[in-house]
């Protein structure tokens, strides 16, 4: 069994990261130096994040994130740069995710008419079988 | 069939008004759960007699007929119809209320296609616009919100997928979109706390302190919220919300088609 | 000159309301009016199409809105018509029963008829449409056509062409000649379409053979007199033709050093100059920068030509693209299936850097679930000009089937199958099968279950269940077999996949004839004909076809073993193993196959081989009827096949188009197997030689892409067989999709 690889997200090389100068750049120069974030935060104002990850698939496993790395820009509220950190994988948190679902009130066709729904293929194999 | 006979029968000869009453009693009393009859007879009005009163009145019952058939093709055809040939007709309400309602009853669960849904929200803002004060606009109101909550579902059930599979940033973008475009429907504390989970698992826990204080703030009540609150204080899941033995997440993954 | 009316007076309507009028008119009550308001209002009465004619008579204080309406159409025929049908025509003409008689749709209607013969190659078609006047301002509208004969297209000619003869340039055309069965080919039928389809064809037939500047200057078509034929001539310039330079590769990426991709484009420096050539080394290249997980990489082709010797210099850059990413993946259409089913076929996620290469091998993913007539994934811009958003629009087809039968067999007796499948449950994209047989004597229950991504990875778990008591046609014992197989799947590398089972089975063979061989008999006392038997397998499969650099040449290789013993009372192991190889050639219509396929049984501990547990002849090699050739008792009367332990084949196919229009769906091929069966434990007991005998049996076969199916009808002539076995000339198969 070998593993196959695959990266997801996008995290901007060392150079491109370099033109952003702490106290001085504002949104255009970050978005001119390193473009759009992958993810920003809640609220007017929050930081920009930059996501990139290494995934590991190996054979009936499920895939594994191997490699990652979080590059956070925060802005002060006139919007010029105040921080540039990086986070790699070990300062994520293992979340256990609640299995709780809002309902919608919109009903599903029914389980029968689902079954009985989609019919019409004739397969040969069926005819044929012998 | 029993009725096959009577419906070769030439209606050339009756007046508009009997045809129209043949088939208001065959929709009403005849077989209501098959309404082709009726169907055949209010477009024999409109074929026989163009210009009578009644070819307009059957044109919005047969387009009534064709909805509750669930044909809804032919039913939105009809209605739009009347709409153009009758635009100042008080029964153009009616029929621009039916036209939703053909794309409403299509809605279908959560996670099959949405082109419906947006055609749904359209037909009905219109008629909330056009008729604010009739009776087909309070009801058109109470549906847009629900297919409005419609389309929030669809944007959480792909965000809760990406969620499980890890993809953070993907899964964060889509429950923004909800929180941001459709604050208003039930989806919102869900998609609180599935923000506070994710962006914590990207170990930014300012900005998972940040929903779960928006949660807080707005939905205390929330069975989210308290989930919320137990993630960041490390308290673990109440019971419902956690997963249990590996046999049992199976039954629920491939039998019931769960989605964790 | 203004007007101000309290009083608006409607005459001449007759099915339009006059608060419809009055509302296309606009005008309020009392409203002041200028003289242009008064004639918008009149442009918009005459822009709603409703009225024959309209008049503002101003009276003082009252307005009179004078008009005559269109008369409604109230039934629309066509006559004179036999190519094309009546419901045909209603729905391209459109006029419709119960809608507004205008005439100028009529005219319009006309004229779509004609185009629609025009299409179907009847140039000479006459369509005049007649007005019937009824009682209540109605009309019967009713179409007279006169269908004229068929244009066929007499002679073909080309000028310009020193390459290449015109026979040679008339088979590149989809237009023929007209012929001897002229009636029936409808190739010959001269359509302007065709015509720019075939100057394309010509074009490209020069340009994929080096002539890099041929044009075809003109299409000259003189009609015959009487209409019916005409005579075409293709003017070419071929121009000169070229032939590759030398191919070179750089990379402006630091990442990626060029000799590792130098050595894909695998075009030779002298060859003839062919686009497809260039292409395919671009899909090799980005292929490999996709696998080495680089992102946004372009490779450009860029060629320079020098005229004198008639060479073009490649070289292939490989460049870093412009930065842009995959904003969100919409999904439509998918009304019964569940997004995700769709979603999980993309190794692209929301967010990542666009690579147009993966988002088309996650297309073919979509396509190949088989659950949708029609997939299409196609790209439009995002919210910020580095976003792109991925629409993916699919067109489900029915997935389900549910059979009902009963069958009568003079053995068996009456039998009743139900057989319900389907291979997208509920949406989940789940498959499940259910099928229950009972005639007489002979039973059949199964169960299937497979859920391709079981836990949402890309794992396919899958639960088999049967019980099958059958008589095997022409042997003379009766057998019950029932068993269990739960089965995962996974894939292991980026072509491999890896499959592991285990199967709990109990195979019974009774009442064995009494003129049956010998060595039957004796299988049949073992245990009183019942065994247990516990195995666990697997399969190892790699898979170049659709996924390798290659898209012409491709390998597919199966290795999979059984070890029984695990418990149970039969201890051995079997293994089989199956090589394809697959070639496309002359521009990808024809397609090469060969395989080498065997099997081997080894069974050690307490028992042998019975019948059940040996390999048969069916499904080895065609030309034979079922358990048609191998090892048989020339002792007995009934000279059952006692099918063999060991089995090898080698087989050998060449598939093409049958040059019918694609919409009939058929191919045709031609093949050759060689192999055999062999091999028995022991033979004492009757005249029995298990001995390797060679059979070979070449054949050729029809297939067809029918709406229930692949199908291969074969019709195969043995070269070289054994004198007892059973030959069989024609079959119709399913031919799974291998």
């Amino acid at each position: 069994c070998t593993a196959v690889y695959r990266n997801h997200g996008y995290v901007p090389s060392e150079e491109d990261l370099a033109l952003v100068e702490v106290g001085k750049s504002n949104r255009d120069d970050v978005t001119r130096a390193v473009g759009r974030p992958s993810s920003a935060g809640l609220l007017q104002g929050a930081g920009w994040y930059y996501v990139g990850s290494r995934w590991k698939h190996f054979g009936a496993r499920a895939p594994e994130e191997i490699e990652r790395e979080v590059v956070a820009i925060s802005f002060d509220d006139k919007g010029t740069v105040t921080n540039v950190e990086r986070f790699g994988l070990e300062d994520g948190e293992v979340v256990v995710l609640s299995r709780r679902v809002t309902e919608t009130s919109i009903k599903g066709i029914g389980l029968i008419r689902q079954v009985l729904g989609s019919f019409g293929r004739v397969s040969a194999d069926q005819i044929l079988n012998r | 069939c029993a009725g096959a006979s009577e419906k070769q029968v030439p209606l050339d000869n009756f007046t508009a008004e009997e045809i129209y009453k043949r088939g208001e009693y065959e929709l009403e009393v005849g077989n209501p759960r098959r309404p082709d009859t009726a169907m055949r007879y209010f477009s024999e009005v409109e074929r026989l007699y163009p210009y009578s009163e009644w070819a307009k009145r059957a044109l919005i019952m047969q387009a009534f007929a064709e909805h509750r058939a669930r044909k809804y093709e032919e039913a939105r055809a009809s209605a739009q119809r009347f709409i153009d040939t009758y635009p100042g007709d008080e029964d153009a309400a009616y029929a621009k209320y039916l036209l939703a309602l053909s794309y409403y009853d299509q809605i279908d669960e959560v996670g099959r296609d949405q082109g419906l849904t947006y055609q749904a929200l359209q037909a009905l803002r219109a008629v909330i616009e056009e008729y604010p004060d009739s009776d087909y606009a309070r009801s058109s109101v109470l549906k847009f919100d629900l297919a409005f909550d419609h389309l929030a579902a669809k944007e959480m059930e792909i965000g809760r997928y990406y969620l499980k599979k890890g993809h953070y940033t993907a899964a964060i973008n889509r429950f923004r979109v909800v929180v941001e475009d459709f604050q208003t429907t039930t989806q919102t504390p869900e998609a609180l706390l599935r923000l506070t989970e994710a962006y914590l698992a990207l170990g930014l826990t300012d900005e998972a302190q940040t929903a779960a204080a928006i949660l807080g703030h707005n939905y205390q009540a929330s069975p989210f919220y308290e989930d919320a609150h137990n993630l960041l204080l490390k308290r673990g899941l109440s019971e419902e919300a956690k997963g249990e033995s590996w046999l049992r997440k199976i039954y629920r993954q491939v039998v019931r088609g769960d989605w964790l | 000159q203004n007007y101000q009316f309290s009083q608006l007076k409607i005459e001449g309507n007759e099915r339009i309301e006059p608060a419809t009028i009055i509302k296309y008119a606009g005008i309020g009550r009392n409203e002041a009016l200028s003289a242009g308001g008064l004639n918008d209002a009149y442009q918009r009465l005459q822009a709603s199409g409703l009225f024959e004619s309209v008049e503002l008579v101003p009276q003082g204080s009252t307005l009179v809105i004078r008009v005559q309406e269109y008369p409604t159409v109230s039934i629309v025929n066509f006559e004179g018509n036999k190519k094309l049908k009546d419901d045909f025509l209603a729905g391209i003409v459109q006029t419709q029963s119960r809608r507004v008689y205008s005439p100028a749709t009529v005219e319009a209607d006309a004229a779509r008829i004609v185009e629609a013969y025009a299409q179907g190659g009847r140039m000479a078609a006459r369509v005049d449409p007649k007005i019937i006047r009824r009682d209540g301002n109605r009309v019967d509208v009713a179409f007279e056509i006169k269908e004229g004969k068929v244009t066929e297209v007499e002679r073909v000619s080309f000028t310009g062409n020193r390459a290449y003869s015109d026979r040679r340039l008339r088979r590149e055309l989809s237009t023929k000649q007209a012929g001897l069965l002229r009636a029936f080919i409808q190739s010959d039928t001269y359509i302007a379409e065709r015509v720019e389809l075939d100057r394309q064809m010509l074009t490209e037939f020069y340009r994929s053979r080096g002539y890099v500047d041929a044009q075809v200057t003109g299409v000259s078509s003189e009609l015959a007199n009487a209409r019916d034929g005409v005579f075409m001539t293709f003017n070419i310039r071929e121009g000169q033709q070229f032939r590759f330079g030398n191919i070179t590769t750089i990379s402006t990426v630091p990442e990626l050093d060029a000799a590792e991709f130098d050595k894909l484009a695998k075009i030779r420096t002298g060859a003839t100059y062919s686009p497809v050539a260039v292409d395919y080394a671009v899909t090799r290249m980005e292929e490999l920068a996709l696998r080495k997980g680089a992102d946004f990489i372009r490779v450009e082709p860029r060629v320079t030509r020098n005229d004198r010797d008639q060479t073009l210099d490649i070289e292939f850059a490989i460049t870093k693209g412009p930065r842009v990413f995959v904003e969100r993946i919409d999904i439509e259409g998918n009304n019964t299936t569940l997004d995700k089913v769709i979603r999980r076929q993309f190794r692209a996620v929301e967010g990542d850097p666009f690579n147009p290469r993966e988002i088309r091998a996650s297309a073919e993913r979509i396509r190949a679930l088989g659950l949708f007539s029609s997939a299409d994934v196609n790209t439009r811009p995002g919210s910020a000009s580095d976003q792109v958003v991925v629409d993916v629009n699919v067109a489900e087809q029915p997935t389900g089937s549910l059979a009902f039968g009963a069958s009568y067999g003079v053995e068996s007796g009456i039998g009743f199958n139900i057989n319900y499948q389907e291979s997208n449950f509920l949406g989940r994209g789940q498959y499940i099968s259910l099928s229950f047989g009972s005639g007489t004597d002979t039973k059949n229950y199964g169960f299937t279950f497979v859920e391709p991504s079981f836990l949402d990875r890309n794992l396919r778990a899958g639960l088999k269940t049967w019980y099958r008591t059958s008589e095997y046609s022409n042997a003379d014992y009766n057998t019950k077999a029932a068993g269990i197989t739960p089965s995962l799947e996974f894939p292991i590398s980026d072509n491999g996949r890896l499959g592991l089972r285990y199967t709990l089975e109990r195979d019974t063979l009774t009442d064995v004839d009494d003129d049956s061989s010998q060595l039957l008999k004796d299988e049949a006392m073992i245990e009183d004909g019942s065994l247990w038997k516990s195995s666990i397998g697997y399969s190892y499969t790699y898979d170049t076809r659709t996924t390798g650099l290659d898209p012409r040449f491709g390998w597919y290789f199966e290795f999979g073993q059984d070890f029984y013993g695990i418990g149970g009372d039969y201890q051995g192991i079997k293994t089989t193993a199956l090589l394809r190889a697959q070639r496309k050639i002359m521009q990808e219509e024809v397609t090469l196959r060969f395989d080498l396929e065997g099997g081997a049984i080894h069974s050690f501990g307490d028992y042998d081989t019975r019948i059940l547990e040996r390999f048969r002849s069916s499904g080895i090699m065609r030309g034979f009827e079922s358990n048609g050739f191998g090892p048989r008792d020339m002792d007995v009367a009934n000279e059952d096949a006692l099918g063999g332990l060991y089995y090898a084949v080698a087989r050998a196919e060449a598939e093409f188009p049958l040059g019918l229009p694609s919409e009939y769906n058929l191919a045709g091929a031609v093949f050759a197997d060689v192999g055999s069966l062999w091999g028995l434990e022991n033979t004492d007991g009757g005249r029995i030689d298990d001995g390797l005998n060679l059979r070979a049996v070449v054949g050729a076969s029809v297939l067809w892409n029918s709406p229930i199916g692949p199908l291969r009808l074969d019709f195969t002539k043995a070269l070289k067989k054994e004198d007892y076995d059973r030959e069989q000339n024609f079959d119709l198969t399913v031919s799974t999709r291998f």
